[in-house]
């Protein structure tokens, strides 16, 4: 009986000094991702990421909702970063809709984008922390971040998956003391993310451990199609929020953090800084807002494109540049989304980098590479 | 029909209690009575007023409690008491509880924590009993092709090997349960024995995890016993002695670690590494290895092999204490006994009460030694814990090039600096003493 | 090669850098004035290729370009080469079942580039669709771009398990989200049916 495999697969003869390491997705040190790794002694000689462990189908659910019910379920592939993740869907809905979006919920957008992208990083760096065994790391994160989902509370109603924004604005108004609560908290947030030098970015073992490891080039980041964070940490000075403001974004004053040298101990500092920029953002955006004006277009229910149209547009997010291609055919239902996203594009990364390394440094190059695997599966 | 036990029959109730009480004075007279008097007979009786005294005259103490002293007294100079109460298993494994929660809630302090918040009414102190009773309660699991003769064997031998390291540390003046001439080089011969339980765990579970953990556990401890072993040697040289009871009473003026602070770094870094501590724990790497060497062992093995971790961190914070900081010498804090307690006992108004021929039971130097022994191991402890809440892992080859080559550099200094003392005419006879 | 053509969007804000544009409404409307730069792309382009190539839509900041499958991969060489675009950003497919064709859409940027720090250009071709489809051995083929742009790599991998579009040319055409026992039709086509709904 002949056996025929099916086109793209081949088999493949294993060296008897190598071991095959399934480092699974219910394992302490991978997220929800496999990660298939072969490795000669201590090295790792050949890696082969296996994602699709929590693919759900956002894409294909998408297309069966209205441009309104489609905004709960399709935040939920960051659930903390919730905010980021729906900005490029709601700025495509708004210009195939032709709305226009007023002021406030301009601002609003900004300073929840903001706050969403510092608790996704303080969750990140927690568990940066963890798989390197340093266990304070991952408590003092988990621990501050509960100052800004607090704020999130006060805005949204939700801690986490906060469906706020929706095409023409966000669904409700800031609460009457917010401007002085957010103001008190993020200031005394920032205070603390300083102090983290201390305890982790200068400390003599983290350093060892992740410097020169996992050098990604400045050609092979351009190369590869890398974004976000891993980005910036290879030198690229390539920031959404200046390059290509959306929202208020050309209003406000926006530094971009970039190191040269491209391993994993810049991209682990790349978003601490990012961070620290997003407290100034957020003072900014606080101090220019106008202090009253509605909030969101107020839209018929079940709208309706205007006939055979696609629009890209994108988003600098906690991990990088989120991208929505929307295709309209003038039905209720969007024709086509798609969701290109910041860890899926950083995953290809991820097999050139751990060639050659030792296996110690696995979890940390791996995770440098700012990778949610729930996201990267959509 | 009653709401707590809605089946409830008085007559079964009556007969159940029956039962009971049928089967406890069966066990009692059939056993426990002539274990009593097994006991009894095994022990030495001490000599009071010319006489020795007999089991029988022994219970006598029901009549007039003050004769209980004496056998107390002959009681706690045996052997049997020296291994399981005093400098031996009982006391290592209450400073060990002590140790656990200490643990628990400085770790948890220092990262925006509570730590046991629940069990017991003061911050949690029956934590560990309540984690004591879960592990006893759990199922202990054997993998299907484990090896299981050594698999089982494995946590009772490291529980047995740490509680031999417990019995060569000498707690005060004469109470150290295995008084041997060599005592250093028996504690070497102890600690040799870890590499080799921990990698025989780890080869019997038969699984990839264990495997990984247990090679790694071998490299680190293996690694780490010569810089241990070369870094003990100077203070071996300056006291002239290996027995550990002698190089404490050496120190009667002033530490070691005054003349060898090389010493006592290098021994300290290698403690964290054969402890398996943070930042040397790569044998149980959770974020790598699952749980590494300790993956496979469920229920009371890993309670086992947990309690045999705590009684090897007193035992080493009782090592340093010994060698470099001076033992049980302290000044003496503890006011000398009254002796009209012997003669005349208390008067409290018309009352008197006493006189107590036996007393004292532990006598001011003993009480002073330990009090100071408790403190300074205490004070070791503390550090050692510290870097857990501090340090990441290090990694593989990071750990053999700090054992192999930095440690090993820094103890022979450490021997040279000794020696130099020693030929300058510092310190040994005809120096400082 | 299908014809379409797309309409500049309705009431778009006054830029800095591009004229303001006039709204018309009507589908045929009379030509407006288009956004220089993205307009001297598009030129560029129809001045390489004429007329083996379509111009889509020239957007502020986007510029779209339809070609068959035959010249895709020369046209994509001429992107990275002529006009300094170093990567691409993501590779979606669209399927149209009532034209019988599965589109595919490349969104390509530029990194080291700082003119075209902002533009996508948007780049799409067909592939024939079979009504039964088995992936890998019927006529859904497209050539693949990984030569020219490494960072499609994982990306045509999912548009392969997707849409059933085979990349001649990729080293890997395996499976990547969807289990490894998935044997039903790929998922993201029209014919493709949510239980339930």
């Amino acid at each position: 009986m002949t056996f025929t495999l099916p086109p793209g697969l081949a088999l493949q003869k294993v060296d008897e000094r190598i071991m095959t390491l399934n480092v699974g997705p219910q394992h302490p040190g991978s997220g929800h991702m496999r990660i298939i790794v072969q490795i000669d002694g201590d090295y790792i000689v050949a890696c082969d990421p296996d994602p699709g462990y929590v693919h759900r189908g956002e894409e294909k659910m998408a297309e069966y909702r209205n441009y309104i019910t489609n905004i709960p379920h399709l935040e939920r592939p960051v659930i903390h970063d919730s905010c980021n993740v729906l900005y490029p869907y709601v700025l495509g809905a708004e210009e195939l809709l032709g709305i226009e979006v007023p002021e406030r919920a301009k601002y609003v957008r900004v300073i929840a984008s903001e706050l969403n992208r510092c608790i996704y990083i303080m969750y990140w760096l927690a568990i940066y922390g963890i798989f390197l065994g340093h266990s304070t790391m991952f408590m003092w994160p988990a621990g501050d971040r509960e100052l800004l989902i607090d704020l999130m509370e006060k805005m949204t109603g939700a801690r986490v998956t906060h469906a706020h924004f929706v095409p023409g604005g966000v669904r409700n108004d800031l609460p009457p003391n917010f401007e002085d609560v957010c103001l008190r908290q993020v200031n005394y947030f920032e205070k603390r993310i300083k102090e983290y030098a201390a305890v982790f970015y200068d400390n003599p073992i983290l350093i060892s451990r992740t410097r020169d490891t996992g050098v990604l080039s400045r050609q092979d980041a351009i190369r590869y199609g890398t974004t976000g964070s891993v980005l910036r940490a290879s030198g690229v000075d390539y920031d959404l929020r200046v390059k290509e403001p959306y929202d208020v974004y050309d209003e406000l004053d926006v530094h971009t953090n970039v190191m040269k040298e491209g391993d994993s101990y810049a991209r682990s500092r790349i978003p601490w800084l990012d961070m620290i920029e997003s407290c100034n953002i957020i003072r900014q955006a606080l101090q220019k807002m106008p202090k009253s004006g509605s909030v969101r277009v107020k839209l018929k229910p079940n709208p309706k494109t205007k006939g055979l149209e696609s629009v890209y547009k994108r988003v600098e997010s906690g991990r990088g540049s989120l991208g929505c291609y929307i295709v309209s055919d003038g039905k209720v239902e969007p024709y086509r989304v798609k969701l290109s996203v910041p860890s899926f594009r950083n995953l290809i990364a991820l097999p050139n980098l751990l060639k050659g390394e030792k296996l110690g440094n696995m979890p940390s190059v791996y995770w440098s590479l700012n990778y949610w695997p729930v996201e990267a599966d959509r | 029909m009653s709401v707590i036990a809605p089946q409830f029959k008085l007559s079964e109730f009556i007969k159940s209690l029956l039962d009971n009480i049928f089967w406890i004075i069966l066990i009692l007279v059939l056993i426990g009575i002539p274990a009593v008097f097994m006991i009894l007979f095994a022990m030495e009786m001490p000599v009071i007023d010319g006489e020795l005294l007999t089991p029988f005259l022994a219970l006598t103490w029901l009549a007039d409690p003050s004769r209980i002293l004496p056998v107390v007294k002959a009681f706690m100079s045996t052997d049997i008491f020296r291994v399981m109460a005093f400098p031996g298993f009982g006391f290592a494994a209450l400073l060990a509880a002590a140790t656990i929660f200490v643990e628990r809630k400085m770790l948890a302090k220092l990262q925006l924590r509570v730590g046991p918040f629940y069990c017991g009414k003061f911050e949690g102190i029956l934590q560990l009993m309540g984690d004591g009773l879960k592990l006893i309660s759990k199922e202990i699991i054997i993998p299907a092709k484990a090896d299981k003769p050594i698999f089982w064997a494995a946590p009772v031998l490291f529980v047995a090997t740490a509680a031999a390291f417990v019995a060569f540390i000498p707690v005060a003046p004469g109470w150290v349960v295995a008084d041997v001439e060599m005592g250093l080089l028996g504690v070497f011969a102890v600690i040799g024995f870890f590499p080799i339980i921990t990698i025989l765990s780890a080869w019997s579970a038969n699984s990839k995890f264990p495997f990984i953990g247990g090679i790694r556990a071998l490299f680190q401890m293996v690694s780490f016993e010569i810089p241990l072993i070369l870094s003990l040697l100077g203070a071996v040289m300056l006291t002239g002695s290996l027995n550990l009871s002698e190089i404490a009473a050496s120190q009667s003026s002033f530490p070691w670690i005054v003349f060898l602070p090389i010493g006592a770094i290098v021994f300290f870094i290698t403690m964290l590494a054969e402890l398996e501590r943070i930042p040397f724990d790569l044998p149980e790497a959770e974020s790598e290895i699952v749980a590494g060497w300790l993956t496979e062992l469920s229920g009371m093995m890993y309670g086992l092999v947990q309690l045999g971790t705590y009684l090897k961190l007193y035992a080493f914070a009782g090592l340093f204490v010994v060698i470099f900081l001076g033992g049980w010498n302290g000044p003496m804090v503890v006011p000398p006994f009254p002796a009209e307690l012997l003669t005349e006992g208390i008067h409290m108004g018309p009352i008197v009460a006493g006189p107590f021929p036996g007393l004292p039971l532990f006598d001011q130097e003993m009480l002073n030694g330990t009090l100071w022994f408790v403190l300074k191991t205490v004070a070791v402890i503390f550090f050692i814990l510290l870097p857990r809440g501090v340090f990441p892992r290090i990694r593989v080859d990071m750990l053999l090039n700090l054992g192999w080559t930095k440690l090993i550099g820094l103890a022979f200094v450490n021997i040279f600096i000794a020696l130099g003392l020693l030929y300058a005419g510092v310190l040994g006879p005809g120096g400082l003493q | 090669m299908s014809t379409e053509t797309e309409n500049p969007p309705a009431a778009a804000k006054p830029e800095v850098k591009t004229p303001p544009k006039p709204a018309p409404k009507k589908p045929e409307a009379p030509p407006v004035e288009l956004p220089a730069f993205e307009k001297s792309i598009s030129d560029k382009i129809i001045e390489k290729f004429g007329d083996k190539i379509e111009v889509g839509f020239v957007k502020e900041d986007r510029v779209r370009i339809n070609v068959g499958r035959e010249n895709v991969h020369e046209v994509a060489e001429f992107i990275r080469d002529g006009l300094n675009y170093d990567h691409v950003e993501s590779v979606s497919g669209v399927d149209y079942p009532q034209d019988n064709e599965i589109e595919v859409v490349y969104h390509i940027g530029s990194y080291s580039e700082s003119s075209l720090a902002r533009q996508i250009l948007v780049l799409a071709t067909r592939a024939q669709r079979e009504t039964n489809p088995i992936p890998g051995n019927d006529a859904t083929k497209l050539p693949t771009l990984r030569d020219v742009f490494y960072s499609v790599e994982f990306h045509e991998r999912e548009v392969f398990e997707m849409f059933g579009v085979y990349f001649e040319g990729h080293p890997d055409n395996r499976r990547l989200l969807l289990p490894e026992d998935w044997a039903d039709l790929p998922p993201l086509r029209k014919d493709f049916a949510i239980k339930g709904r």
